[in-house]
């Protein structure tokens, strides 16, 4: 199992070489990740549904602001209630800020009653380099066909302030609505925006 | 643990000491800023600059107006009176900080920000304006972020405007660090992934460490490196693009020292920086000095100390030919190379020097007159050069004579280089130093190609004519046009080091005449040591270098009384009713470089300021001094070229256009 995540990891390096980026209306890269219960979990398996991808630090004030606000759970809900898979990933490097082993990522979705189909752990930044991944958070969505269709940041307050959110337009529901009507995504990318992603030096 | 204690104690001093005692917030916040404002006492209607003086703690940033690739800017909240506005956060030249492949543009050390507060008209004198503002701002380690929020507030009175010296003082010095708007437009252009800025930004200017910080997002990757080369007047950042398509592209081009630019770029077409293009470009620049160095041969300053050295080598049999013809070409390419090596090496330590850059210097061109006087009387047959020894074996067979004779061209060629090399020299100054020295070298090979030829095809030696008698009366002729060279150099002596200069020069060059005429009548009468009297002109003569110098109204600035431009001089010169040009330049403002080469510092306009009695005014801005930047922005210029004409009793300065053109200064220099 190991032995196979070492392979695909090696595979994802050299298919999108380090701090390549994905490109909206591309085939997003496929990748597999340990998840907290130790499982593999492949991108490519979700073919066929929505898939969020959201890049989470615990530690980072950006990502506790809409944590301890409680926009992040209900952006989660609705997304899977539509039918979407959401994917947390966290690419911190051990004795970096927000790290967590398999253990500790599932008492803090306990913690924060967060919804994700699942929480995986990319300890050696190689999903997170090989999307682009900068800031916590940062989110990305797939369609169905397996192409990217919307990155960037959550919403357009750039801020840590929670009174910030209520007036803030939600760039993943509003993505997932206009997917789910069949629409194009109207703003399909932003600049993210948050602490940067604590990945090994 | 203990490390952690440790650094807990130090943190809490170092907040503990940097938060003066009336600052409002003292809590836990990592970098302590305290509001200022330029004065207390604004005038009603007027602007007042507000300064936030921010001191990161040891080991954390603040982040610049574009974060970079995480961060994000900093927000400011006003509670202002009514009526009164503030602009938008003005910033100072960041830094870069690469963590873990992320890029980020941060303040590590302390910085100041500015916003520009607007106040209405029509408040009375002494009304109290409580000024409030929430900051909110991103402070981070290489670790952590902590957003953070600063409210700091201020009371400010309507007064008078009146600013305190020590106050200006240290606004004066925090604004040394913002960017200064750089007078011309850059472009930019995306081209395979590529991002490419061309920057106009004169080559004499000096540039360091350059780094281009956008503030437009999306344009290219920041923590991709980048490279700068610069070509002539074209500074070139290259990088890697992102997906996005600007319409424009803004931000800061730093230039080492914390100095920096601000920039606007427009969609254009910036050159690929030379490498690839370097061997097409230097291989035309060779042509063409090969062309130009042939043409040299029958110039006046060459031809006559050519063409009898071709007779003589004509005379010698085809071994010896080749030999001379080679040792020939070695010392003129050497000495063409040398030239050019030495002013690759002025140029890189920074002085804005051309070709033929050895002729601005009176010193030389006395040595070049005196020479060209000895090789005239020579020609003319006042003395002959048989004499052993003698370092000049200009007649001279063998290989030794021939490369003297070489060198000796290639330098004396040189006044006469310019008008016809001027392209294909300008081309190998902005060429990779290899490709510039080829172009030298072709400069020599190009000189030196008549006597290959001559040295290496036998038939073309047979055709030359047979010597004889006929020779010593073309040599005679041929002193003519050294003679003329020697006037010319005469002409440009006085040129550089005025009358005097010029006299000493041509007394210099007659007792030098006057030795070898002497050495001469020796000769005749087949005296031992015949060349001791020319010797001992010659000593003389060059002894009247040390006391040569430039003219002291050559030495100064390029317009003839230009001064300094301060407002209490402008103030005197108004006083005196006269008309004034004041213009504002840098040496790194491309557009201020061209209008004085082109427009102010030509003939004719120097003539009519001359005429017209109009006092001339420079404003040097190349340090961004902030007093000359607030007269420049009082003429709404944000920087410069800025270009005033006050007329004749007029207080009001007319703001000319920043490209100018001879007439309208002639014309208004007449009025």
């Amino acid at each position: 199992m190991r032995l196979a995540f070492a392979t695909l990891a090696v595979a994802m390096a050299l298919a999108a070489p380090a701090g390549a980026e994905q490109t909206v209306g591309a085939q997003a890269g496929n990748f597999r990740l340990t998840d907290m219960n130790g499982r593999n979990v492949e991108l490519s398996q979700f073919r066929g549904k929505t898939v969020v991808l959201e890049w989470n630090n615990p530690g980072c004030p950006f990502v506790q602001k809409h944590y301890n606000s409680g926009n992040m759970q209900k952006t989660q809900a609705a997304a899977r209630a539509e039918g979407a898979v959401w994917l947390t990933i966290n690419s911190g490097a051990p004795g970096k800020q927000g790290y967590m082993t398999g253990t500790e990522a599932q008492s803090f979705v306990k913690k924060t009653k967060a919804t994700p189909t699942d929480y995986l752990l990319d300890p050696k930044g190689v999903v997170g380099k090989g999307y682009g991944a900068k800031t916590t958070p940062h989110i990305y969505i797939i369609d169905g066909s397996g192409k990217l269709v919307y990155q960037g940041g959550i919403d357009d307050k750039p801020t840590a302030d929670t009174a910030d959110i209520a007036g803030a337009r939600n760039h993943v529901l509003a993505a997932l609505g206009e997917l789910k009507a069949g629409k194009p995504v109207s703003v399909a990318e932003t600049r993210p925006y948050g602490c940067s992603v604590k990945y090994a030096d | 643990m203990l490390m952690r204690l440790v650094s807990f104690v130090l943190m809490t001093l170092a907040a503990w000491l940097a938060i003066p005692a009336a600052a409002q917030v003292p809590g836990q916040r990592h970098i302590a800023i305290d509001l200022v404002a330029e004065t207390d006492r604004p005038a009603a209607g007027g602007e007042v600059t507000l300064a936030f003086v921010s001191r990161p703690e040891a080991g954390w940033h603040g982040y610049w107006k574009n974060p970079g690739d995480a961060g994000v800017e900093t927000e400011a909240h006003w509670t202002l009176p009514a009526g009164a506005t503030a602009g938008p956060i003005q910033y100072p030249v960041p830094h870069r900080l690469l963590i873990a492949g992320l890029m980020n543009y941060v303040y590590e050390g302390p910085f100041t920000q500015f916003v520009t507060l607007k106040l209405p008209a029509g408040l009375a004198a002494g009304t109290r304006l409580p000024i409030g503002v929430k900051l909110d701002y991103l402070v981070c380690t290489e670790e952590i972020c902590v957003p953070e929020s600063a409210t700091l507030a201020t009371t400010l009175t309507v007064g008078d405007g009146a600013l305190m010296p020590e106050r200006r003082a240290e606004f004066d010095r925090w604004r040394r660090a913002l960017p200064k708007p750089l007078g011309s437009p850059a472009s930019f252009a995306i081209d395979g992934g590529t991002f490419r800025l061309g920057v106009p930004f004169p080559a004499a200017a000096a540039a360091k460490d350059v780094y281009f910080f956008p503030v437009t997002d999306g344009a290219i990757d920041y923590a991709a490196p980048q490279t700068v080369s610069r070509e002539g007047d074209l500074l070139v950042v290259e990088t890697k693009a992102k997906a996005g398509k600007p319409a424009a592209v803004e931000g800061v081009l730093a230039t080492g020292d914390g100095r920096g630019f601000a920039i606007q770029a427009t969609p254009g077409t910036v050159a690929a920086p030379a490498k690839a293009m370097a061997w097409g470009a230097a291989l035309a620049a060779f042509a063409g000095a090969v062309l130009g160095g042939l043409i040299l041969n029958v110039m006046p300053c060459v031809f006559p100390i050519l063409s009898l050295k071709a007779l003589s080598l004509a005379r010698s049999g085809g071994e010896g030919a080749r030999g001379e013809a080679l040792a020939y070409t070695a010392g003129v390419v050497l000495v063409c190379v040398a030239l050019g090596a030495i002013l690759l090496a002025l140029r890189a330590g920074g002085a804005t020097v051309g070709w033929a850059f050895q002729l601005q210097d009176p010193r030389v061109i006395l040595v070049l007159l005196l020479l060209v006087t000895a090789i005239a009387f020579n020609l003319a047959g006042l003395f002959e050069l048989s004499a052993p020894g003698a370092a000049n074996r200009l007649a001279a067979s063998g290989k030794g004579g021939a490369f003297a004779t070489g060198a000796l061209a290639a330098f004396v060629a040189t006044p006469c280089t310019g008008p016809f090399m001027g392209a294909a020299l300008g081309a190998a100054l902005v060429l990779p130093w290899w490709g510039a020295l080829a172009v030298f070298a072709g400069l020599g090979l190009g000189l030196a190609l008549p006597f290959l030829a001559i040295g290496f095809i036998p038939g073309l030696r047979r055709r030359l004519p047979k010597p004889g008698a006929w020779m010593e009366t073309l040599r005679r002729i041929l002193s003519v046009p050294m003679f003329l060279t020697a006037l010319a150099l005469a002409w440009v002596l006085g040129q550089e080091a005025g009358v005097n200069g010029m006299t000493i020069g041509i007394a210099a060059a007659a007792l030098l005449a006057a030795g070898l005429w002497w050495t001469g009548l020796r000769q005749a009468r087949g005296r031992a040591l015949a060349w001791l009297p020319g010797a001992a002109a010659a000593v003389v003569a060059l002894a009247s270098v040390a006391v040569i110098t430039h003219a002291p109204a050559q030495a100064t600035a390029t317009v003839a009384g230009a001064e300094p431009f301060s407002e209490t001089r402008l103030a005197q010169l108004q006083a005196e009713g006269r008309p004034v040009f004041a213009y504002f330049t840098a040496d790194w403002c491309l557009t201020c470089k061209v209008n004085e080469k082109a427009v102010i510092e030509t003939a004719a306009v120097r003539d009519a300021l001359a005429k017209g009695k109009v006092a001339v005014l420079v404003g040097d801005w190349t340090d961004g001094d902030p007093a000359l930047g607030r007269f420049i922005e009082a003429h709404n210029r944000a920087g410069v070229p800025l270009y005033l004409w006050y007329g004749r009793g007029g207080s009001q300065p007319e703001v000319l256009p920043q490209v100018l053109t001879q007439a309208m200064l002639i014309e208004r220099a007449g009025g």
